[in-house]
């Protein structure tokens, strides 16, 4: 960072987590529905200055866990349980104010698509310097070169003239940076990116991953990176959590895991995907059926009908998640 | 080599005959403007003079980021999207010249997937209303009996099973309703199918299921496929000779092993080494090229090389003022198949040239400006929604 960088982390890269979050459980409750547990005991911590990555398929769980941690979860038709504890306070009890106070200073998130998330009749410049009026107490004026200073950080060519430009004006790519310089405008000490290169074409991806990468090396910033891409995990994150169906089923450091898949889930989502440094005509082993297939995990492992290798276990009890060696898995019959 | 039309034969010589060939398309949209006249202020040069041929049993991918005229393309070829210049030849007949009726007809050799399921299938229309609408179009649907056979044969096909036809498209899950749409396409037998991005609005874990099951149809039905998508991954997986596109042009085409094995356009080398492979000890050591700023708009495309205002290898002359053709490269060990469109490939592939850096050039979506040659005033044409 430049001139901008405020306190220096309190923590440095140990073994005290920074964000822990326990047992996390989001229900969401519909009049004439079932409720639908969409986290179901999710539990992970982030150190200082690591990157954690939360990978799975549309509807495994990975945002609104993001979403519940930063407090986003609209007010009604939902219940967060558990703990989700950041340098000790609890971020699920604090009150709106607290959170407010806490959101855009301590913990910053950026979002899959940056139009959506920028407000369109307000310059990003405007935007910008927000974010340090309201949390670092400077005056506009004051906080106007500190926010030229900040596009210009995270690439945005000519920044004294795009503070005045509207998001329209922008491109997929640019807005993403300044959405990314909004989150790092007051040095927060966690930083969660929902997919926030999902929406952006592959050279543009490798621009805003190699962004987010001297960010997190420059500030220490702890990152929880939200991804269905396991191409993107595997360069960026220190230790990665496989989700499914609201559960994590595998998690470890992601030169193991990579290389020695061991949940049936994880190994065949690395099976069916077409990949560039395998030789070509191959055939691809997809794992067959469709989350409209899987089972409550109250009594089995959800997974299991989707399963290449199951066992009678896996229909009527529930694999717990084992943690007592590097690797965490949760099932019953695991690869090799 | 079957049957032998009228059509040119094709640069590079091969066994296998061409089924569409595709010469000098250029789609351009105009842009207007006005309340009460609708005056033209500009055009969107979407496709800007693409030749390519197709050959008949094989799988031509087209690569290329959002915004380069790959879907534009894929359409035109369909004339979905009427060529403004150029011909694409099917068997003999020019497409792009057919209008009304016997346009209608010749639809029934090329047949199009979309990339999302759920909007490309009318909710209102049961699975046998959907599938027996396009053979009812091309006089298939003759007699009940044998239009049932060929529907289960069609979901046999596809792997749904039979119950199928009485439900309705919301009834099934993304691969299921994508299997739906492959088996409308191939209902009335076409010989040609353009696939637009058929997998990208898919989770990963069935992407793999759609995928097996094109080229399975491929084996079974000795089908031609245009596949246009953006994922350099899949395309890989799927072609046998693959395009890349850059702002309204191909800059490069090869075999897809030849391609993946050695790019030689700075373009496709710097899209491949971004693409991230799961595998994070290739991730930690892998060589990235890292492109700088935005793709122009192509209301107002650079002069010269497209690619020009973004390569790490420009040059100070040629690059700027002259468009390279797509032509055979004098490269050992090359095939004579592998077609780039650059004016430097030789120099840049013997280490002659080295890259340099680019400083990034700011582009406005939908805005006339093209960076590098009139960065500081936005006074290029509005965007296409703006008509009114």
């Amino acid at each position: 960072m430049t001139a901008t960088a405020s306190p220096p982390p309190t923590t440095t890269r140990g073994d005290a987590p920074l964000l822990s979050v326990r047992d996390l459980r989001v229900t969401f409750t519909r009049r004439g529905e079932k409720p639908f547990m969409a986290v179901d005991g999710v539990s992970f911590d982030v150190r200082p200055g690591q990157t954690v990555g939360l990978v799975g398929e549309s509807g495994c769980g990975k945002s609104v866990t993001s979403l519940a941690i930063m407090g986003l979860l609209p007010k009604r038709g939902n219940t967060v349980e558990g703990e989700a504890s950041f340098e000790g306070v609890n971020l699920l009890t604090l009150d709106e104010k607290a959170k407010r106070e806490r959101r855009g200073r301590d913990i910053a998130m950026i979002f899959q698509d940056p139009l959506s998330s920028l407000n369109p009749v307000v310059p990003v410049g405007l935007q910008v310097t927000e974010v340090l009026e309201r949390h670092r107490g400077m005056s506009r004026k004051a906080a106007t070169p500190v926010a030229r200073d900040l596009l210009k950080k995270v690439g945005i060519p000519d920044p004294d003239r795009r503070l005045k430009d509207y998001p329209h004006q922008m491109s997929g790519g640019m807005r993403q940076r300044a959405l990314i310089a909004m989150a790092v405008a007051c040095a927060p000490r966690l930083l969660i990116a929902d997919e926030p290169t999902t929406a952006l074409d592959v050279t543009i991806q490798a621009q805003i991953l190699a962004l987010l990468k001297e960010l997190v090396q420059d500030t220490g910033t702890a990152l929880v990176m939200i991804t269905h891409d396991l191409g993107v995990v595997a360069g960026l994150c220190d230790e990665v959590n496989v989700l499914y169906a609201g559960r994590i089923v595998e998690r470890g450091e992601r030169h193991e895991l990579f290389a020695d898949p061991r949940h049936p889930y994880t190994n065949g989502l690395l099976a069916s995907i077409p990949r560039l440094d395998a030789p070509r005509g191959e055939r691809l082993t997809p794992i067959p059926g469709s989350v409209a297939d899987n089972l409550p995990w109250d009594s089995a492992c959800a997974f299991a009908p989707r399963c290449s290798q199951p066992v009678d276990a896996c229909v009527h009890t529930t694999p717990a998640l084992d943690e007592t060696g590097r690797r965490s898995l949760r099932c019953h019959n695991p690869v090799r | 080599m079957t049957d032998t039309t009228t059509q040119a034969t094709p640069p590079s010589g091969d066994e296998r005959d061409v089924l569409v060939d595709v010469r000098g398309v250029k789609v351009h949209f105009p842009i207007k403007r006005g309340v009460i006249f609708d005056k033209v202020v500009g055009h969107v040069y979407a496709v800007d003079g693409v030749d390519l041929q197709i050959r008949r049993g094989e799988t031509y991918g087209l690569v290329g980021e959002s915004g380069c005229g790959k879907s534009t393309l894929g359409k035109a070829i369909l004339n979905l999207e009427p060529p403004t210049e150029g011909s694409v030849i099917l068997d003999g007949t020019d497409i792009a010249s057919l209008r009304g009726e016997e346009l209608r007809r010749r639809r029934k050799d090329i047949q199009m997937v979309f990339q999302d399921p759920m909007s490309s299938l009318d909710p209102r229309q049961s699975v046998e209303s959907l599938l027996v609408e396009g053979m009812r179009a091309h006089g298939l649907d003759t007699d009940g009996a044998s239009t049932k056979k060929r529907l289960r044969e069609l979901l046999a096909a596809v792997g749904l099973p039979a119950a199928a036809l009485t439900k309705y498209p919301h009834e099934f899950s993304g691969g299921q309703r994508q299997r739906i749409g492959i088996a409308r396409a191939l209902s009335v037998e076409p010989k040609l199918i353009v696939a637009d991005e058929p997998v990208s609005a898919l989770d990963v874990s069935v992407q793999a299921q759609v995928i097996n099951l094109l080229e399975e149809l491929q084996d079974e039905f000795d089908l031609t496929y245009l596949v246009v998508a953006h994922d350099l991954a899949v395309v890989r997986h799927i072609s046998d000779r693959i395009g890349v596109m850059y702002l309204g042009g191909l800059v490069e085409e090869a075999g897809a092993d030849d391609l993946y094995g050695q790019p030689l356009h700075p373009y496709t080398r710097a899209l491949l080494s971004a693409v991230p492979v799961p595998d994070p000890t290739i991730e930690d050591t892998r060589e990235q090229i890292l492109l700088t700023g935005d793709l122009p708009s192509p209301s107002n495309p650079p002069p010269g090389c497209r690619f020009h205002t973004r390569c790490p290898w420009r040059q100070e002359t040629r690059c700027d003022d002259e468009r390279p053709p797509l032509r055979v490269v004098q490269i050992d060990g090359v095939d004579p198949s592998h077609r780039v469109a650059c004016h430097w490939v030789e120099q840049i592939a013997s280490g002659e040239i080295r890259p340099h850096e680019v400083a990034p050039v700011y582009v406005a979506p939908g805005d006339g400006d093209a960076g590098a040659i009139d960065d500081d005033t936005f006074t290029g044409p509005a965007s296409v929604t703006e008509v009114i």
